[in-house]
């Protein structure tokens, strides 16, 4: 289907007299393209709209929120529900912990998926297919099978209450599924240049550094987009570890917020807390969209 | 130094100690397996590149022994104790599973009714969830301006649906009283007598639907009821296949349903002989019988590769029941080791009955068959016989099987069928289905006359069973009342299908047991974003000159969708269904997030029991065997789902 424009063009027919301007303008509108706009903005709306109240309750009053309305947004919008917020020691705390934790997944996480990914792509060596089938079967076993072991080797090296638990496990590439995406994606480097480096008397490791990494920004910028995201909402991990206040993430700052026994339930407080949470995932979400759609839509269909 | 800090500082030097810990693990496995290549006799070039290789790959590996090996065997190890953290562990053989499995006790009960949630959200969530998902990416596969703004839009929820706060915002619009969502809803149903009729439709189909799955799931005895049910299904698929020639894709379809149907049985049935205490040989009998008539079935169609599978199901299951008896049993339970050898000799003995000519392979089959069903009856008393039994034939004659009770516990012990009762008549389908398929090879005509006669019954089974489910309740509720005895789940069932709602009632959405459910499964339709990518991308791919072929011979919109948008995406509808149900057994975040104390039990997937259970209460154990069940449920799903993909069309 042409565009709106384009189609006005060719329905022109050639004509003996000039209509009206009315006319003109309905012949000019397509009007499948009109229901298809009505439909897809009455989706964005259904799409978009518990941002929008969340974001408009973050601006109420305790009494205005504790009665039932319809108004998107208060006469008088309270901005001390955010400053409250901002100043409370442990809403600094919990975020502050959450990019702490984030930061060093990431690092760690991204580094050695790219490692490992290398060698299932780049590297030839005898017990690579079965190695590789071995890690592509671990996307079929069920994360719960390992959580309840997982923790009592926590529990036993201590490190119930620490950050460790969280961070760690990712500096050993986990993600069968994200190393596949960076696999794919240096499978398709051109070999003459591993060959023309070797050549130059590099190694494996050099090459790795100098010539796939650069080339492999795409992926590399994939998956981490997916791990930030993944990572600042996990809620499950931080749940059954930290277990101590002090070292509690924004996930589970949220979600603690809304269990406390209050009456009238905070929802004021609840939403600002929500949408300061939110604000790193949008914006990363908007610079990096063309990342998100080839990243799924790669594991997806070649999977 | 406040201890946050001081955490993240501990946390760094873990990390660089992590760091360093992996170079030099790298290392020792690259030359460890240098080492292996060398011993094996490979050329230097190729050691080295083995040495690389292996260098590059070692993160992973250790991190696979570390956090996922060593892991899964401790856990394995775990569920056949009683472990619970600071206390000694003591082994407790198959007690956990038998508890879980067999719906024992209060934990047992709550795993039963987590494993109905979970199957909530597969069979009401995952399709819900593709259509939304589909018809957002076919409003999106149009080339028009701003397409991509409404792309981000619609994936958007995605990325937030993972994390508390989107959730938190849609507890919030979902408030009982004053919520967003119910104004909304009154004020639109207040405005127009058309849209409050259709609002209280609304109200009412919910809760009627969901009561009477409620009523499933809680495994309160539910009556006649479970006999409706498989004989609905057997229904509804014989009407569609009696009419009009029977094309192979019909056969295909009833070979299909038969066989799905039949493994499932014997998936159930085994994990409960499995468990049973005593070992009940009658389950183990039954999954003889119906895997000796699944081969006997592929054998005659000439299947190879599907007559080996269903021919290796007994003696496996023999061969491990016979070790469980050995290693955990104790002397009752040696006793038993009979029934199994013969589960495993039922096969066999049907390939000798295979080698014969092929007609009369299916007369000494339908022969060995009734033989064993004959074994069974006479093994198992309570099992098949007497009432329960009689209840078909009563069915049958549109009698009513149940006599004017006077008391609770006659429905609760008369009627209290145990769940292989109800599955004989999932066996019967399968059976008439398979038999079907098969005999239309040759006798068309007979078939469809046995077609027709078959659905005469199980019409009569269905209308019977669903006459007497309500007469069953009615009296359930007049004893109840008169009585004064508290029947909560009863008192939900008949609110929702006697009354309907007067104009001030609102769905109570996450604090009511019949909504819960409901308004999870909205959520995630609301945030079906990443499926809606892959179905986008499939889309793309569907090549114009089709649609302008069909155009051309005249097929409209719908023909076109059903001749070649859905056979072209079907490898992504696959993708998306395996993920879809995956996901639907492990939802974990949504339920933390949008319980309330009164609708936690419903709500729970069987994820949210695991946590629960391993990380609230502490029991290692018995938390180690649920995620082994889950484990092998989803490896079998999976399975089945790649096994059943013929539908799935793939471009050479």
């Amino acid at each position: 289907m042409a565009t709106v424009s384009g189609n006005a063009q060719l329905s022109a027919p050639p004509q003996v007299a000039q209509p009206n301007l009315f006319l003109r303008f309905v012949r000019a509108v397509d009007a499948r393209a009109l229901i298809l706009y009505a439909i897809l903005l009455a989706a964005s709306l259904f799409f978009l709209f518990p941002m929008a109240w969340m974001a408009g309750t973050s601006l109420k009053t305790v009494e205005e929120v504790g009665q039932p309305q319809l108004n998107l947004l208060p006469a008088n919008p309270q901005w001390n529900n955010y400053a409250k917020l901002l100043q409370e020691d442990t809403f600094y705390r919990a975020y502050t912990n959450s990019v702490f934790v984030v930061s060093v997944v990431l690092v760690g996480t991204v580094t050695s998926i790219a490692l490992v990914a290398y060698a299932f792509s780049r590297l030839e060596w005898k017990g690579r297919g079965v190695v590789f089938a071995l890690m592509m079967g671990t996307l079929m076993l069920p994360a719960q099978a390992t959580l309840v072991p997982q923790y009592v080797l926590f529990h036993n090296l201590g490190w119930i209450r620490t950050f460790n638990p969280i961070t760690i496990p990712g500096f050993f590439a986990g993600g069968a599924a994200l190393i596949f995406l960076v696999r794919q994606f240096m499978l398709s480097i051109p070999r003459e240049l591993d060959e023309a480096a070797m050549i130059d008397g590099a190694n494996p490791l050099q090459i790795w550094w100098y010539v796939i990494m650069p080339l492999s920004r795409p992926a590399i910028a994939t998956i981490t987009v997916f791990l930030f995201v993944g990572q600042w909402n996990n809620l499950i991990n931080p749940l059954i570890y930290l277990q101590r206040a002090e070292l509690f993430t924004m996930p589970i700052y949220v979600a603690q917020k809304n269990n406390l026994q209050e009456s009238p339930i905070p929802w004021q407080d609840i939403m600002a807390a929500s949408v300061l949470f939110i604000i790193p995932v949008l914006v990363i979400f908007i610079l990096t969209q063309r990342y998100f759609v080839e990243g799924i839509t790669m594991t997806g269909t070649k999977g | 130094m406040d201890v946050s800090s001081q955490a993240r500082w501990e946390n760094l030097l873990w990390a660089a100690g992590t760091a360093i810990f992996i170079v030099v693990g790298s290392i020792l496995v690259g030359c460890a397996a240098k080492r292996v290549a060398r011993w094996r006799g490979l050329s230097a070039s190729e050691q080295r590149k083995v040495y690389w290789g292996f260098l590059f790959a070692a993160p992973w590996i250790i991190g696979f022994v570390i956090f996922v090996l060593g892991p899964a065997l401790a856990s394995l190890y775990y569920s056949f104790t009683d472990y619970k953290l600071g206390k000694p562990m003591t082994w407790a053989g198959l007690d956990n599973y038998r508890e879980l499995l067999l719906g024992q006790g209060a934990q047992g009960r709550r795993f039963s009714q987590a494993m109905f949630n979970s199957f909530y959200y597969m069979a009401v969530g995952v399709p819900l969830q593709i259509v939304t998902a589909l018809g957002m990416a076919m409003l999106l596969n149009n080339q028009m301006r701003g397409i991509r703004i409404f792309r981000l839009i619609f994936y958007l929820p995605v990325i937030l649906a993972g994390g508390p706060a989107a959730l938190l915002a849609w507890r919030y619009m979902f408030a009982g009283n004053g919520g967003f969502v119910n104004v909304t809803l009154q004020n639109i149903a207040g405005s127009f007598f058309l849209f409050d009729w259709i609002y209280r439709a609304f109200i009412f189909t919910v809760e009627a639907i969901n009561s009477l799955y409620a009523g499933i799931a809680e495994g309160s005895p539910i009556g006649p009821f479970k006999y409706a049910v498989p004989a609905l299904i057997g229904a509804l698929m014989l009407l569609s296949l009696v009419r009009g020639e029977w094309t192979p894709s019909k056969r295909a379809r009833a070979w299909l349903v038969a066989e799905l149907v039949g493994a499932t049985l014997i998936i159930l049935l085994a994990a409960r002989a499995l468990v049973a205490d005593p070992l009940d040989p009658g389950l183990l009998l039954g999954i003889g019988a119906l895997a000796a008539l699944g081969a006997l079935l592929a054998d005659y169609r000439g299947e190879n590769r599907r007559y080996r599978l269903w021919t290796l199901i007994p003696p496996l299951l023999a061969a491990l029941t016979l070790a469980a008896v050995f290693v955990l049993g104790g002397e009752t339970e040696r006793s038993l080791y009979i029934p199994a050898l013969l589960a495993a000799a039922a096969p066999v003995a049907l390939v000798l009955v295979a080698r014969a000519p092929a007609h009369r392979r299916f007369i000494l089959g339908g022969g060995a068959a009734l033989l064993i069903g004959f074994i069974i009856l006479r093994l198992i008393p309570g099992q098949l016989d007497g009432g329960r039994l009689s209840i078909l034939p009563q069915y049958l004659t549109l009698q009513s099987a149940i006599v004017q009770p006077d008391n609770l516990d006659y429905l609760k012990t008369e009627f209290a069928a145990t769940t292989p009762a109800a599955l004989w008549l999932y066996g019967l389908v399968a059976l008439v289905l398979g038999g079907l398929a098969v005999a239309n090879n040759r006798y068309p005509r007979a078939a469809r006359t046995v077609a027709l006669v078959a659905l005469a019954a199980f019409s009569l089974f269905a209308v019977s069973a669903i006459v007497d489910g309500v007469r069953y309740f009615q009296a359930y509720d007049q004893i109840a009342q008169a009585t004064g005895q508290p029947n909560y789940h009863f008192s939900q069932f008949r609110t929702a299908t006697a009354t309907w709602p007067d104009k001030n009632r609102v769905p109570l959405w996450m604090t009511n047991e019949l909504w819960a459910k409901p308004s999870l499964i909205l959520i995630t339709m609301w945030s079906s974003g990443a499926g809606m990518l892959i179905f986008l991308a499939a889309l793309k791919g569907v090549p114009r000159t089709f649609y302008e072929a069909a155009e051309v011979d005249g097929a409209n919109r719908w023909q076109k969708f059903w001749k070649i948008t859905l056979p072209m995406i079907s490898p992504a509808m696959f993708y998306n269904i395996v993920i879809g149900i995956i996901a639907a057994l492990q939802t974990f975040d949504t339920i933390y997030i949008l319980r309330t104390p009164q609708t936690e039990d419903d709500l729970a997937s069987a994820a949210f029991f695991l946590f629960n259970r391993t990380f609230r209460q502490l029991e290692i154990g018995q938390g180690a065997a649920v995620s082994w069940i889950l484990a092998v449920i989803i490896v079998l799903l999976t399975v089945l789902q790649f096994r059943y993909n013929k539908w799935v069309y793939y471009e050479a």
